[in-house]
């Protein structure tokens, strides 16, 4: 009896410090991006203080405002996902369903490209952007973030388009629709909450994107992860300004990921069992 | 009388890799028959059906219907109507929804699409489901469901790959007898996949029989049972199958463990044989065959006996006179019109 209470408590007990490491960085943030300057740097920090939007008024009103890089971030994010869907979803039906010779190879390629480490290609993809005279462009950062999200979202996908038997496709084809009526009336609608699921992760990834984003954005072009480091300077750090940028950037994160959460859980156990995950 | 939906297949070949699936099928299927395809899995019958359906390309020969050449057409464009053994509904669809996809496909008014469908649920006594999800529907629903899809559009062929298989045995009986009183009232040509040699006899007015992706034999259903051309077919036609058993015949009686039975059949000369007679058409009668009764299987109004003779094994069925016990000798015999014979080497009839 003692032994099942004190092994509940120590399941509460290490998960509580996992969760206190987890949400320390989130409450860290809105609590500083709520104080004022003189507030932040309080040594022992203060706890209870008088709350303030100060800071979000500043970075999203005043002269150096990051609402052109939260709009940046928007295109670039939106941009990303909506080509890599038009892309991926035809490309993860054709792996799913049609005999293509080299379609192993071809599965193989698209895991790989996921397994490289982007410090490894980032100077080739800045050379080639800046011959193209495409560097600190919005199609030249899109044409960039494809390169990972494109093979990534083939790959999630092909597991939705194989769970569907090909009968129901024959069934279609008997019932007298063309391959690409098919795909559209029968398949696709079956396959929403994965698609739903990789545009979350798509969108996701191109949002929190940092490394690409520093070395092929310019001023023009100029995402909010990249945007933060206006607040930190060789002389001070802007704390408060810099902790509202990184609540209003995790804002968009953290809004989508309670919307998609359903399809996101169901997502990541399609193909556990059989005949599970869909519907 | 409907003539749409004559069916010709020519030398039809189907080769997947060095596998001969098909090994050159002809036959003719005449308007508003209910043909059935029958053999056991692997025999052909499947892939007869998809090439029939446009699923799957033959590697060589011509699928005709209505006179027109249709080897290379798209399934879409075949006008044919298909139960799928799975059903293939589209789960994401309303049970009314799946019914008029076919029409949609057909490009038919919003106007007409309604009634069609309705006509069609109430054809398959499913008309009050007509806002179900394939998901909410039982088993034997789903399969109405299926059919109702299937001859809403009126197409000219109407193939059915095993469809009561995942049905349990006492709805199969029912949709059984229920699929033929459909096919009669539509009319409709009707191509029947099926494993099971009784559901073959009862539906069909005409069945080819498969063994090895060749037709074994073409017939109405009675003739085949009557006069299996081989030993093949013999064996899976019927049930208990026929007892098959090696024997000589010589000067109109046939020898068997040493024993004559006498047989209607002429033939010049005594050769080896391979005797056939029907478990039903066996006789517990004096002067036959001594046999010893091994087991007795008793379903009420019939009984199968496992009798051996020798060192065969024989199978009675016995639905009057009284029942031996198990351990008992009996004598056996049958109607000398009642044994087939078939060649000992080709195996075929004689």
């Amino acid at each position: 009896m003692i032994d099942k209470r004190f092994r509940i408590a120590a399941v509460i007990g290490i998960s509580l410090v996992f969760l206190l490491a987890w949400v320390f960085p989130i409450v860290w943030s809105v609590m500083n991006s709520l104080k004022t300057e003189q507030d932040v740097l309080a040594y022992p920090p203060k706890f209870l203080f008088a709350p303030t939007l100060a800071a979000y008024r500043d970075v999203l009103f005043g002269s150096g405002s990051i609402l052109p890089n939260l709009l940046s971030s928007f295109i670039i994010s939106i941009g990303t996902t909506i080509v890599t869907m038009i892309m991926a979803v035809p490309a993860a039906y054709a792996l799913a369903r049609l005999r293509v010779p080299g379609k192993r190879f071809a599965g193989f390629y698209v895991l790989a490209t996921q397994m490289l480490p982007p410090v490894g290609i980032i100077i080739p993809y800045f050379l080639i952007l800046r011959n193209i005279g495409w560097m600190d462009t919005y199609q030249g950062i899109i044409l960039i973030y494809l390169s990972f999200s494109l093979p990534f979202a083939i790959w999630l996908l092909v597991s939705y388009f194989e769970d569907i038997p090909f009968e129901m496709e024959e069934a279609a084809y008997i019932d007298g629709a063309s391959r690409w009526k098919t795909l559209w009336r029968i398949i696709i609608p079956q396959v929403r909450g994965g698609i739903a699921v990789t545009v979350v992760f798509v969108f996701l990834n191109a949002w929190n994107e940092f490394l690409f984003a520093v070395v092929l954005s310019g001023n023009t072009v100029r995402p909010v992860t990249i945007a933060m480091f206006n607040f930190v300077s060789v002389e001070q750090t802007l704390w408060t300004k810099l902790a509202a940028v990184s609540v209003l950037a995790m804002l968009p994160v953290i809004v989508l990921g309670i919307v998609a959460q359903k399809h996101i859980v169901k997502g990541l156990t399609v193909g556990a069992v059989k005949g599970g995950g869909r519907r | 009388m409907n003539m749409r939906g004559q069916v010709h297949f020519d030398r039809i070949v189907k080769m997947h890799g060095n596998f001969s699936a098909l090994k050159g099928i002809d036959f003719t299927i005449q308007p508003g028959e209910f043909f059935a395809l029958l053999g056991p899995s692997g025999s052909g019958k499947s892939t007869t059906l998809r090439i029939l359906a446009g699923l799957d390309m033959p590697t060589s020969g011509t699928v005709v219907i209505d006179g027109k050449d249709v080897t290379a057409l798209d399934a879409k464009d075949r006008d044919v109507a298909m139960v799928f053994q799975s059903y293939a509904l589209y789960p994401h669809m309303t049970v009314f929804e799946n019914i008029a996809f076919p029409l949609e496909m057909a490009k038919v008014g919003k106007a007409e699409i309604e009634p069609a469908v309705r006509e069609a649920a109430r054809k398959v006594k499913i008309d009050h489901l007509l806002d179900r999800k394939p998901g909410q529907l039982s088993g034997g629903q789903q399969q109405r469901c299926a059919l109702a899809r299937a001859i809403v559009r009126k197409a000219r062929l109407f193939l059915l790959d095993e469809p009561l298989s995942n049905l349990d045995a006492k709805l199969r009986l029912e949709t059984r007898i229920e699929l033929k009183k459909l096919q009669r009232s539509l009319g409709v040509t009707a191509v029947y996949v099926t494993h099971d040699q009784e559901e073959a006899m009862t539906l069909a007015d005409r069945m080819a029989v498969f063994m090895e992706g060749q037709i074994q034999q073409i017939g109405r259903p009675s003739e085949v049972f009557a006069k299996p051309n081989s030993v093949d077919v013999a064996a899976f036609i019927g049930s208990p199958p026929m007892n098959l058993i090696e024997g000589r015949y010589a000067d109109g009686h046939v020898e068997i463990e040493g024993h004559r039975l006498r047989t209607s059949h002429q033939i010049a000369g005594s050769r080896n044989v391979i005797v056939g007679i029907r478990p039903g058409a066996m006789r517990l009668e004096a002067g036959g065959l001594p046999a010893t009764v091994d087991l007795v299987e008793d379903l009420g109004d019939t009984a199968v006996l496992d009798l051996t003779l020798g060192g065969a094994t024989l199978r009675a069925r016995v639905s009057d006179g009284p029942v031996p016990k198990e351990g008992q000798a009996v004598s056996v015999t049958a109607r000398p019109e009642d044994i087939h014979l078939f060649d000992a080497t080709t195996r075929k009839r004689l």
